[in-house]
């Protein structure tokens, strides 16, 4: 385990940061998390996610801006981007996957959600083993 | 965990043994929380006060469409779309194949044993529709049949309505915006395509295998190790049975069809994929043996019963 995934979660919610942090971190991930576009542009320069968890509603710029910036940094094509968002319409589901997402979540979530989704994008994702000790 | 149940330990017992009778699956430690949810469910479904109250009867009067319903609640697994994918692969990429090159065109009838809510058979069509449009199988059309007990998931599996979290575990959002469209109130409907591909019939799956039809395949996923051994044979007998000829049967990753082979050969490069074996004309001995075979015909518990000769 010398190369820990590393995740980054862009959404104005502070709560939904935090929720998505935890259950991602369980996933066995560095997580680090941004309010706006640029501070999540400027997180992914210093170090390029493994995954980034985008909302369509992030306030400075548009998330098919951040999807191109992303794209263009060197190794930036590896990188998985999973929209995380309220707006479930078809045609923003459709959006969102032409403008180069490789998944989509519709909130409300939970952890069976994005765990299948990391493994639809094909994503490691580690889970603690439960025991029946309890 | 087990200080929040209610019910009372004898009629847990009670559940347990009636399920094993019932329907051959072994009850283990993980169920003790789902008898309460799932039964509460059921119980408000089926107009009783309380879950004590359907239990009490369920003992006291011995109900068998109520038994039935309750160990379809209890037998019931947690399911998704594309469940053990590598196993659809297999399905997809060896069985599919092979069988649209024998039938050339036409129809292949799959069966999904024990579908519950249905997530497994319209993977499966999706699957095929998807390969069809590419133009690839022959154009062959893929019919699937789900069965199981009747239950609250069985009826939801027909309706093919999925909630905004099922239509989440296991589904690509790609095939979401396909196959599915929003119905208004945060739930997606499969399309008409797939739905015209599917059906589902209430069936006893211990008993009631012996009127079905023949299939091309028969899919019987990650359930085997839940059923008592007795029962595992017998499942694994009834629907060698329902396998046409040249036909496959498909268990999950990891699954083995054991000791016994039923007629059907394992395929080579293709985990828990089992071929059946080509027709047995039963005057014919292929290979003369020294002993001579006795009158009795069957080992299986039910007496009397004629063999079903598999033709295509």
């Amino acid at each position: 385990m010398t190369d820990t995934p590393h995740c980054l979660v862009i959404d104005e919610s502070l709560m939904v940061r935090r929720v998505a942090a935890r259950i991602i971190r369980d996933f066995g991930y560095d997580v680090l998390d941004a309010k706006t576009g640029q501070d999540a542009l400027d997180m992914a320069r210093m170090r390029l996610p493994d995954v980034i968890l985008l909302d369509w509603q992030i306030g400075d710029m548009s998330a098919t801006d951040v999807i191109d910036d992303i794209r263009s940094l060197p190794d930036g094509e590896k990188t998985r981007i999973i929209f995380c968002t309220a707006q479930r319409s078809l045609e923003r589901i459709r959006a969102a996957l032409s403008a180069g997402a490789d998944e989509y979540i519709m909130k409300p979530f939970d952890s069976d959600i994005i765990e299948s989704k990391f493994r639809l994008a094909g994503l490691p994702v580690i889970r603690v083993i439960q025991t029946d000790a309890a | 965990m087990r200080g929040a149940l209610s019910l009372k330990p004898s009629y847990y017992e009670a559940l347990k043994r009636l399920t094993l009778e019932l329907a051959g699956v072994r009850m283990g430690s993980d169920h003790a929380f789902l008898v309460e949810t799932r039964l509460a469910s059921l119980a408000r479904d089926e107009g009783y006060a309380s879950l004590d109250a359907m239990i009490e009867e369920l003992f006291g009067s011995g109900q068998t469409r109520l038994a039935v319903r309750v160990v379809s609640a209890l037998v019931e697994r947690d399911t998704h779309f594309n469940r053990d994918p590598q196993s659809l692969d297999i399905l997809e990429n060896f069985a599919m194949d092979a069988l649209s090159e024998v039938r050339g065109g036409g129809r292949v009838d799959i069966l999904s044993y024990g579908c519950g809510s249905g997530q497994d058979v319209y993977s499966i069509a999706m699957r095929a529709e998807a390969r069809r449009e590419r133009g690839e199988l022959n154009n062959i059309k893929v019919n699937i049949t789900g069965i199981d007990y009747p239950s609250q998931a069985l009826e939801r599996a027909r309706t093919g309505r999925y909630t905004h979290f099922e239509v989440q575990r296991g589904l690509h959002a790609e095939d979401l915006v396909r196959w599915f469209i929003p119905t208004g109130d945060d739930e997606w409907q499969i399309v008409p395509e797939i739905r015209d591909r599917v059906d589902f019939q209430e069936m006893h799956l211990l008993s009631g295998l012996e009127d079905l039809t023949l299939y091309h395949a028969v899919v019987f996923r990650g359930a085997l190790s839940h059923y008592s051994a007795p029962a595992q044979v017998r499942v694994l007998r009834g629907l060698a049975k329902l396998i046409r000829p040249y036909g496959y049967l498909l268990l999950g990753t990891g699954e083995h069809i054991g000791e016994m082979h039923f007629g059907l050969d394992p395929v080579a490069g293709a985990p828990g994929l089992y071929r059946k074996r080509d027709v047995v004309v039963p005057v014919v001995e292929p290979e003369p043996v020294g002993k001579q075979p006795t009158e009795r015909r069957t080992f299986g518990p039910r007496k009397g019963k004629d063999h079903r000769q598999a033709t295509s």
